[in-house]
């Protein structure tokens, strides 16, 4: 079976701090951030 | 502060595609259409569960030359850099920031900085709108102070461009000659994305969630500058776009994404700021939202200093409390002074969240010696003051 998969859209404060949370309790999850600027998370 | 998306893929396994866009989501399918900006390349990438964080974007005004090369909004890193590299490349002699908010009123003071003769226009009669007048008028003064010209309650009419190049700001009463100009004039959610594919939007179009983040669509959650809160005090929806608020919005969905328990029960619309020497902070609700919710409350606003007033560094500084009539109960603050002032609206955003009175808030046991407070800390005295109105 496929791993479950998380998307994201949007790389920056909210998006990143609910990727880590997320991969810090689901080490198993597939997690994609799809961001359109060359940057993530800058304002934390 | 910068974290690059390596250090996401390789320190977290999360899988980071900086450059792309998601331009449609599918939910009955449970996908996104992502595009590859580099190449244009679509592609759609199949999802169990969804998290929108797409935050919010400026308010850019649809008037005449709002194209032309000198003309910026600061709401992204990348836009800020251009900002700067603007700057020290074409040398501009004046500068026009449109919108006296917090972020206008930081680019205000960076480009006297950078040695510009700078403007601030704002519609409003007063800058920081999310300060009452009364406070208001201490930062317009401070702006002043370092050299700044304010125009109060003049709308922006469009710009005046020669050869694609920005060279004034018009106002329905008057053209500014400028060289650069900063757009401050807010932001709303973003939720573009999140409309089309009729998601239930809230206050101001930001996306509705509940204290879990999620949407209401199952399967799909929404979190920071794009999504709504919840305000403690007017117990009431409300949208604030703030750093500090995505990250619990974003921790919060994170979690119970990932099937774990958590909830964000709401804010109490704490902010801080600074310009020059002062330090500007507010909690809380202020006058015009409590005459909008119908609210009978009183006010006072007393003067002290930050630290003990003989003690070196001590500066002024002013706290202004609400209450509720006949209950007593804190209903904002609002605090303007000094190095050492700021920090002190904590006092107020916990009270807040503790629903305390002014009475009660008058009574605590805060922390004094005279390089950090006045024997009676400023906060305990406006609250006593407030106290006797109630
Ligand atoms: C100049 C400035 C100063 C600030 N100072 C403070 C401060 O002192 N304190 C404070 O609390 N807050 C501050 N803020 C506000 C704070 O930066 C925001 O509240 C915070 O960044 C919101 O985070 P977010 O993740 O919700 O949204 P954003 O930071 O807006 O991030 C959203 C991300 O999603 C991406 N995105 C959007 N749509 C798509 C799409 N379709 N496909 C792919 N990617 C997409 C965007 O490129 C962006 O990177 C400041 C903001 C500015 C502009």
């Amino acid at each position: 079976m496929a791993r479950e998969k998380i998307i994201i859209v949007g790389g920056d404060a909210a998006g990143m701090s609910a990727a880590s949370q997320a991969r810090r309790r689901r080490p198993d999850l597939e997690i994609v951030v799809f961001e359109r600027t060359p940057y993530t998370s800058y304002s934390n | 502060m910068i974290r690059r998306p390596e250090t996401f893929r390789e320190k977290f396994n999360i899988d980071v595609r900086t450059g792309h866009e998601v331009v449609e989501l599918d939910l009955a399918g449970q996908r996104v259409l992502a595009r590859r900006l580099a190449d244009g390349e679509e592609r759609w990438e199949p999802f169990d569960r969804l998290l929108i964080a797409t935050g919010a974007v400026p308010f850019c005004p649809d008037l005449p030359g709002a194209s032309a090369r000198g003309i910026f909004g600061v709401n992204s890193l990348q836009r800020g850099i251009e900002l700067r590299r603007f700057i020290e490349e074409e040398k501009p002699q004046r500068g026009v920031i449109v919108g006296g908010g917090y972020i206008g009123l930081e680019m205000a003071e960076a480009l006297v900085r950078q040695g510009l003769q700078v403007t601030l226009v704002d519609r409003a009669p007063q800058v920081m709108g999310t300060l009452d007048p009364d406070m208001g008028a201490l930062v317009a003064e401070a702006l002043r102070g370092i050299g700044v010209t304010i125009y109060h309650g003049e709308s922006l009419a469009g710009f005046e461009t020669s050869g694609g190049r920005v060279t004034g700001v018009v106002t329905e009463t008057r053209t500014l000659p400028a060289e650069v100009v900063v757009l401050g004039m807010g932001v709303r959610p973003d939720s573009r994305l999140a409309r089309a594919a009729g998601i239930p939007l809230g206050d101001g179009d930001a996306i509705r969630v509940s204290s879990r983040m999620e949407t209401g669509v199952a399967g799909v959650w929404a979190a920071g500058d794009c999504a709504e809160s919840f305000h403690l005090v007017s117990r009431r929806p409300f949208y604030i776009a703030l750093g500090t608020v995505a990250n619990k919005h974003g921790r919060v969905a994170g979690i119970t994404m990932a099937g774990g328990d958590a909830e964000f029960r709401g804010v109490v619309g704490t902010a801080i700021t600074k310009v020059c020497d002062l330090e500007i902070a507010r909690s809380g609700l202020q006058e015009k939202e409590l005459s909008r919710l119908g609210l009978d409350w009183v006010a006072s606003t007393i003067e002290s200093f930050t630290r003990a007033h003989y003690y070196p560094g001590a500066g002024p500084l002013a706290v202004k409390l609400l209450a509720e009539k006949g209950s007593g109960r804190l209903l904002g603050g609002q605090i303007v002074g000094t190095e050492g002032a700021g920090k002190r609206i904590d006092i107020v955003a916990v009270a807040l969240h503790a629903g305390m009175t002014v009475e009660q808030v008058a009574e605590l046991d805060l922390a004094y010696a005279p390089p950090f407070s006045p024997v009676w800390d400023p906060v305990a005295v406006a609250a006593r003051e407030t106290a006797k109105l109630v």
